[in-house]
């Protein structure tokens, strides 16, 4: 407070209850249609003015709600619950407009640009080839056919579907969409088999859900049977963070298997478990070694994975390939003089 | 070490012995301080050794405020002024984990010694009511232009000012643009904490004709302004209200419960007690505080009969009551008429037997059908579970359930992995080897878990060593890469009662894995009866190891007597340890 405003007298004076008054003298207009909308008092209006006032309250709450969701938010049992559930709406939706919002905006750059582009655009000679996308789709399903027919496989295990909730299937099937999309546009693809695939399954319901038609021409193998029954036991080998043994060289004519898992609460041991129980042998990255680990779990996402493993085959560079495991998760790389040692003594 | 003495209590060891105790070798340390650091060095070798279990298990149960550490006096003196029964600490009496927290922080500290800051800006609330003009000005001078109301006003109720101070922020957002849900849902929470009763009905009426309906965190404040106010029936009509869209929280229902009591309408507070046992809350302390003050007053026999059954459901639950309320009932007891009720805190002793009343408690020992349940539950709940593979093979548990079924019955089952970890320095086969001597030389016969690795690994397990280890005790490894605790506790389960298991791990995840709250508290009972954790550890000494109580920690009774356990208020209990002190109430009918 300044010093020069002292005015203790008008302080005084001041009418605190004053702002009651205001708020009370613009009650009747509004008191008599409430009273109307009260009557079709079920709990789902009751939840849906809870919403409301949550709204009001300051939380975040989505803007709109569909009476699904609210069926869905009065399922949950707890607050919290409820209003984690209001929390994920909300930030969709804000996604949402924001995307769309930006849309708009390119849009509008659009339609203004139009004339400038047919004032610039002349016909233009060039010996090249004009590289258009289908020419590079072309190529890409080349070495995907390629590696079908000559390429090292990669197995992606579809047994943990009783594992998961429905959000960690929709998270898994994501990261085997982005799998698929990296390794297709590598240089050299891995030959990828989804295993264990059931048909109807809820695996193959949410990939047929996201692929649609693509889902017949995708130039993988997918398959019922599991892995153990379509290649040698012995080539097998199980990738999992859970494994005692640590991987030394990434080997060509092994097969390895990665879970399509995704556990956001922690799981440990699912995978090695059904290792154990097919009696394969088992591997980790060698992430400790190469890596100052720092925080987070040691299991990586599926697209990270396929990462790695693509730039082990083509450079048997785990430097390279562990370039791949997210920042946030290490302090960076072991001190490159040892790790120039470890390299010779592989 | 000349500061740390241990003595062998001969009381401890008759009792030890009395109890099927099998080994006298139940040391009682009275620690002598001289000095800050010398107190904590004692602490550790007190079996205050950092257990091997994540920090989120640890949040202490009751999270009052932390006893006073800035010097270490008070705690010294605690050590001093209990007698005997409360000092030797197991890991299962209150306090226990709080003591190795201050430990490891102490260390942490003498590490780096950097303190933290918040760095948070925060406007400075004025000190009397303003006039619509010095807020736009103060407005203004802050670069919170937007919600500067409703930021102003978390300011003030945080810094808990004069409510005039408030008002006139309301009169200011009155004249400027209009007053929102939340700013006056702000006022209402300052409003509550000062116990405005008449502001807070101001606020109702307008909340009630400006919106719909009111949130939940408005209902619960005004339940808690109207309880004890004459409009206290307005608030069971609000907690009507709440029940629509969510469980009222257990603070809702303790208002309610305390308004009808202070109206004296004590059938509306035992249906509104017994509705919130229903939908699974437990009880708040001072709700139970306040019925049984209510008690004390009313000398009812209904009130009385219903009070008795509150004690049993505190006793079914493990509730345990803090200071204030355990006067309460002390109160309470001596308070009904005809029956001479008295009285005294007490510390039980070791031996289970109550000093004050010279009753012996309930046994920590479990019942048969109890252990039956218990060893189903633990192979398939803890070992099994859903999947044989995760923690172990089916063919590895076969061979472990005939290894174990193919021998007596075993003494002493020993983690041998978490015994050699004790000390990070030092030969770990060298530490497990001076274990297991020292139990064989009292003629127990030993179960060492290990894993296979021990068998190979010549450079940290000595050959030797292993083969002694292997003549003294019998021995069973593990595949590399299966969890040896499941096994432990089968094996000493499968070994029956005398048989005592030996880690320092306290077992809260396989405790996590099972779900009957039941076999929980069973689970618990019977850990803290049958797990021994080595206090101390020096090479060529004898081994010592922590008490084990041989009784309950329960509330109980026998008619003419009832033993309570209460929460002291200083010290801050976590969820899976027990109480030290104890209520006595005996009836004295003979001396009349």
């Amino acid at each position: 407070m300044r010093k020069e405003e002292i005015q203790p007298v008008p302080s005084e004076k001041l009418d605190l209850d004053e702002w009651e008054n205001v708020m009370k003298s613009g009650l009747p207009e509004k008191g008599s249609p409430e009273i109307l909308e009260h009557e079709g008092d079920s709990s789902l209006t009751a939840i849906k003015e809870l919403v409301e006032m949550w709204r009001m309250a300051g939380k975040t709450v989505p803007e709109n709600i569909s009476n699904e969701q609210l069926k869905v938010l009065m399922e949950r049992s707890t607050k919290s619950y409820r209003k984690k559930y209001l929390k994920y709406l909300a930030i969709k939706e804000r996604l949402k407009k924001a995307k769309k919002e930006r849309q708009m905006a390119e849009r509008k750059v659009m339609l203004e640009k139009p004339i400038e582009i047919e004032e610039l655009s002349e016909p233009w000679n060039t010996f090249f080839l004009q590289s258009l996308k289908s020419f590079y789709d072309c190529m890409y399903k080349w070495r995907a056919a390629q590696s079908m027919m000559f390429g090292q496989p990669l197995v992606f295990d579809m047994v943990y579907d009783i594992y998961m909730s429905h959000r960690e299937m929709v998270n898994t099937i994501s990261q085997l969409l982005k799998t698929e999309g990296l390794n297709r546009k590598s240089p050299y693809p891995f030959h990828i088999h989804f295993c264990s695939l059931q048909t109807e399954g809820p695996y193959h319901k949410e990939l047929l859900k996201h692929y649609g038609e693509a889902w017949d021409k995708l130039l993988i193998t997918t398959t019922e049977k599991a892995h153990v029954d379509m290649f040698p036991k012995d080539k097998l080998v199980y990738l999992t963070s859970d494994s005692p043994n640590v991987m030394k060289t990434y080997e060509h004519d092994k097969i390895y298997i990665v879970g399509s898992l995704v556990d956001r609460s922690i799981q440990t041991g699912l995978s090695l478990a059904n290792a154990k129980r097919l009696n394969l042998s088992t591997a980790r990255l060698p992430l400790e070694k190469y890596l100052h680990w720092s925080v987070g779990k040691k299991n990586l996402t599926l697209d990270q994975m396929i990462l790695i493993l693509l730039t082990l085959k083509d450079t048997g560079d785990w430097k390279k390939a562990l370039e791949f495991v997210p920042k946030r998760k290490h302090e960076g790389f072991v001190d490159t003089q040892n790790y120039s040692q470890e390299k010779i003594n592989f | 070490m000349m500061f740390l003495c241990a003595f062998k209590v001969p009381s401890v060891l008759h009792t030890a012995l009395r109890n099927g105790l099998p080994f006298p070798a139940i040391a009682c340390h009275l620690p002598v301080v001289y000095s800050s650091l010398f107190y904590r060095h004692c602490l550790y070798k007190l079996g205050c050794f950092p257990f091997t279990t994540s920090p989120k298990f640890t949040c202490p149960e009751n999270c009052r405020e932390p006893p006073a550490i800035k010097n270490d006096k008070p705690i010294k003196k605690e050590g001093r002024v209990h007698n005997k029964t409360a000092f030797p600490f197991s890991v299962f009496s209150a306090g226990a984990a709080e003591r190795r927290k201050l430990m490891l922080k102490w260390t942490e500290e003498t590490k780096d010694s950097k303190g933290r800051v918040s760095k948070q800006k925060t406007h400075k609330v004025p000190s009397k009511p303003l006039c619509a003009q010095e807020w736009k000005i103060l407005k203004e001078e802050s670069n919170r232009i937007k919600e500067f109301e409703e930021h102003m006003m978390q300011q003030i109720v945080i810094s808990n000012c004069d409510i005039n101070v408030a008002k006139s922020l309301l009169v200011f957002a009155a004249k400027e643009s209009s007053i929102g849900y939340k700013l006056l849902r702000n006022y209402l929470i300052l409003c509550a904490n000062q116990n405005r009763t008449s502001e807070i009905y101001d606020v109702y009426e307008i909340m009630k004709a400006r919106f719909k309906t009111l949130d939940t965190s408005a209902l619960s404040l005004f339940i808690r302004g109207f309880s004890q106010t004459d409009h206290w029936e307005e608030s069971l009509s609000l907690l009507e209200t709440m029940k629509k869209v969510v469980v009222p929280s257990r603070r809702d229902y303790s208002n309610c419960i305390l308004g009808a009591l202070g109206k004296k309408k004590w059938k509306i507070a035992w249906d509104l007690y017994y509705e919130m046992l229903k939908s699974n809350l437990t009880p708040r302390l001072d709700t139970l505080k306040s019925l049984f003050d209510t008690g004390k007053d009313l000398k009812d026999d209904m009130f009385k009969s219903e009070l008795v059954e509150v004690l049993l459901y505190m006793r079914h639950n493990r509730v345990y009551p803090d200071e204030a309320l355990m006067w309460s009932i002390k109160s309470w007891f001596e308070s009904i008429p005809g029956e001479n009720w008295k009285g005294y805190v007490s510390a039980v002793e070791s031996s289970g037997r109550c000093p004050t009343c010279s009753q012996s408690l309930e046994s920590i020992n479990l019942s048969q059908e109890e252990y039956g349940s218990l060893k189903d539950v633990i192979l398939n709940d803890v070992i099994q579970g859903t999947d044989t593979f995760r923690k172990t093979t089916p063919e590895e548990l076969q061979e472990f359930q005939t290894f174990v079924a193919s021998h007596p019955p075993f003494d002493i089952v020993i983690d041998g992995l978490n015994i050699a970890g004790i000390f990070k320095r030092g030969c770990r086969s060298q530490i497990l080897l001076s274990v297991v001597s020292y139990l064989a030389q009292r003629k127990l016969r030993l179960l060492v878990l290990g894993r296979k690795h021990m068998l190979n690994e010549p450079g940290i397990w000595l050959r030797q060593h292993m083969d002694l280890i292997q003549q003294r005790a019998n021995c069973f490894f593990m595949e590399n890469i299966s969890e040896d605790d499941p096994f432990l506790l089968y094996a000493t389960i499968h070994s029956g009662n005398q048989c005592r298991f030996i880690t320092r791990d306290l077992l809260r995840d396989h405790r996590a894995c099972l779900s009957d709250i039941q076999i929980k508290h069973l689970f618990l009972k019977w850990q803290r009866g049958h797990q021994l954790v080595i206090s101390h550890y020096s090479p060529g000494n004898p081994v010592t190891f922590q008490p084990i109580l041989s009784y309950d920690t329960i509330i109980q009774t026998t008619g003419d007597t009832w033993h309570i356990p209460y929460d002291m208020d200083n010290v801050t209990r976590a969820s899976y340890e027990v109480p030290r002190k104890w209520l006595c109430l005996q009836r004295q009918n003979h001396k009349i």
